[in-house]
């Protein structure tokens, strides 16, 4: 079996936390961040709920001690907070020490910042500094900036795998020597532009998001930015370092139906969890808890439900639940978010709870963990599926 | 990792009115208007694929390329394992900015999930999987420029860990009216046809 890649060092900023820490004592404690909005302004605002990192952008430009003049979108606000987090937890101090990367995953970008000032730009020439940051590619960019890294910088976006699929990619650069030390992991700003987006896709629900739920109505989404640091086993042995936990697995498959549904038996999701597993050298029934995409969103939940049905056959699907009732859905972050609970799952030994769960749906007997459960954790698989089919699975083991 | 020599086996240009395939002009009109343009290509080569007419510019883009590349290699019969790896520069910006349009007016405002679900650049990547049925790896970069050292690492990997048979990878930018999408398939076959040639250069011709 293939020993996986080195982290060594986590960043999160969520709805829950502003830390690692306060991330798992939010999961451990019940404490969601689902609520009204309050840092944009909407027409929806007395319908939606959303999972909102409640400092405004100002209280983002003092902590990052940015100058007047910059122009970072939120997105790369709260990405370049998690990043410069994961950074220091990984001990590194000097950046460009080894040949390092960073790979940032996104789907809003500075979305934010363009719907804010669009019909100002004429009138307004300090506005106009806003522009160039609305290129997805500008994340992270600042972000690499902010930390003064000169190796390689790319941006992934394929929806909400986004960030499965950058940690995947930082992965691979690893074991294949491109790269001794890759940053990895994703931000997404909430915006209105997604807001109205999956408000018109009819996918939002009113209420707190219910996965895995027979009565089930939608998604809150929500914003937030993770990264993780990971390094070659050299890097780790030559700075005698702590690694946290390991990636062992991972895949990526389409799911060649339609442009954002999933398809029915989730032949995507199946052929991602598959590849993973192969990628890993694990079986099925090695996994000890799924941090499953759940989006509680009624055909997420049924094809992904079905599609774990058929990787476990006549075994039994082991713990699994949701996260998405704390966090809400933070689109290309997701990944991120949930490699870093992963992660805290490893180390911690526990199952955090679906929350808001009630009914089991009538197509299958799968009921999530309700409750927060300790039991030893070895192997955590996380799944993230984006729209344009795009399903990617990670499996996080031990160190 | 074994790592055997890949090849390109094919590749295609699109820009200025024009396809080229394998180096050869296969489609030229009159200057017009990209919309009118990817209706003539895909009348042109008899594409029977109504699907296309409700795509979104970047997706029309990549599917023509894609077309002529993939329709005669791949099969209806047996999985066709050809992973997808492109980028661009612009993102899904161009309708980005339509959709934005559609509801930044409190007057006339008319979100369309129509429209909202071309918002990602990745959705070019389904549009291509749901037509050639390909379940496989497939990422959407984004990089200022192509960066053709990373695009041809990355299809080689892919290659040596025999995650996939063949790769479609490419440059697929559209902004504006503004377009280049530049294709080719990579596999560990031989091809002696661009032994001398790179995606570098192909890329630049």
């Amino acid at each position: 079996m293939a020993k996986g890649v080195a982290i060594t060092g986590m960043g999160i900023i969520s709805a829950i936390g502003n830390s690692v820490e306060e991330n798992y004592l939010s999961l451990i404690e019940n404490k969601i961040g689902i609520s009204r909005i309050s840092n944009i302004s909407t027409v929806h605002a007395d319908v939606i709920k959303v999972g909102e990192i409640k400092k405004t952008n100002d209280d983002l430009i003092s902590e990052l001690q940015l100058n007047d003049d910059n122009n970072f979108s939120r997105t790369a606000m709260i990405g370049t907070l998690a990043a410069k987090q994961a950074v220091e937890n990984a001990g590194i101090t000097s950046i460009n020490e080894f040949r390092t990367g960073l790979i940032s995953a996104t789907s809003v970008g500075g979305m934010d910042m363009t719907e804010k000032h669009y019909y100002d730009y004429f009138e307004k020439p300090e506005l106009v500094k806003y522009i160039t940051c609305h290129d997805g590619g500008d994340v992270a960019e600042k972000i690499a900036e902010e930390l003064g890294l000169k190796g390689m910088v790319s941006t992934i976006s394929t929806a909400c795998s986004s960030a499965a699929n950058s940690i995947m990619l930082g992965a691979r650069l690893i074991k294949t020597g491109k790269l001794d030390r890759v940053i990895v992991g994703g931000a997404d700003a909430l915006s209105k532009f997604t807001i109205n987006g999956f408000k018109t896709l009819m996918i939002l629900s009113d209420y707190y998001n219910k996965p895995f739920d027979n009565n089930r109505k939608g998604l809150n989404l929500g914003e937030a930015a993770a990264f993780l640091v990971l390094e070659s086993d050299e890097i780790v042995a030559k700075q005698n370092k702590k690694v946290l936990a390991r990636v062992s697995g991972y895949g990526n498959a389409n799911d060649a139906y339609h442009q954002t549904a999933s398809s029915e038996n989730g032949d995507g999701a199946y052929l991602a969890m598959k590849k993973a597993f192969e990628v890993s050298g694990l079986k099925p029934s090695q996994i000890d808890y799924i941090n499953v995409h759940g989006t509680a969103t009624p055909n997420n939940d049924l094809s992904e439900g079905r599609a774990l049905k058929r990787i476990y056959e006549d075994e039994k699907v082991p713990d699994f639940s949701s996260t998405k009732p704390f966090t809400g859905h933070t689109l290309a972050a997701a990944a991120a978010i949930e490699a870093v609970y992963s992660v805290l799952s490893l180390q911690n030994n526990v199952v955090y709870p679906n929350l808001n769960f009630e009914t089991q749906m009538e197509e299958f007997d799968l009921t999530p963990q309700t409750y927060l459960k300790n039991k030893n954790i070895e192997h955590v698989l996380s799944n993230s599926f984006g729209f344009g089919g795009n399903c990617s699975t990670l499996i996080f083991s031990k160190s | 990792m074994t790592q055997n020599k890949t090849n390109i086996q094919s590749y295609i240009t699109i820009q200025n009115n024009e396809i080229v395939l394998n180096g050869t002009s296969v489609f030229k009109i009159e200057p017009t208007d990209f919309a009118d343009f990817s209706k003539q290509a895909y009348r042109n080569f008899e594409m029977q694929y109504s699907k296309f007419f409700k795509m979104d510019a970047l997706s029309k883009l990549a599917f023509l390329g894609s077309e002529l590349l993939l329709s005669p290699i791949t099969s209806t019969e047996e999985e066709n394992n050809i992973a997808l790896v492109l980028a661009n520069k612009s993102s899904s910006l161009d309708t980005d900015v339509k959709y934005q349009e559609s509801i930044s007016d409190k007057q006339n405002y008319f979100p369309s999930p129509a429209v909202f679900v071309y918002t990602l650049p990745n959705i070019c990547l389904g549009e291509i999987s749901i037509r050639h049925q390909l379940k496989s790896e497939n990422s959407f970069f984004i990089f200022d420029t192509f960066n053709t050292e990373f695009m041809s690492n990355y299809s080689d990997i892919l290659l040596n860990t025999n995650k996939a048979d063949m790769v479609l990878c490419g440059w697929v930018e559209f902004f504006k009216d503004d377009y280049k999408a530049f294709l080719c398939t990579i596999s560990k076959e031989e091809n002696t046809k661009f032994t001398n040639e790179t995606i570098n250069t192909l890329y630049n011709k």
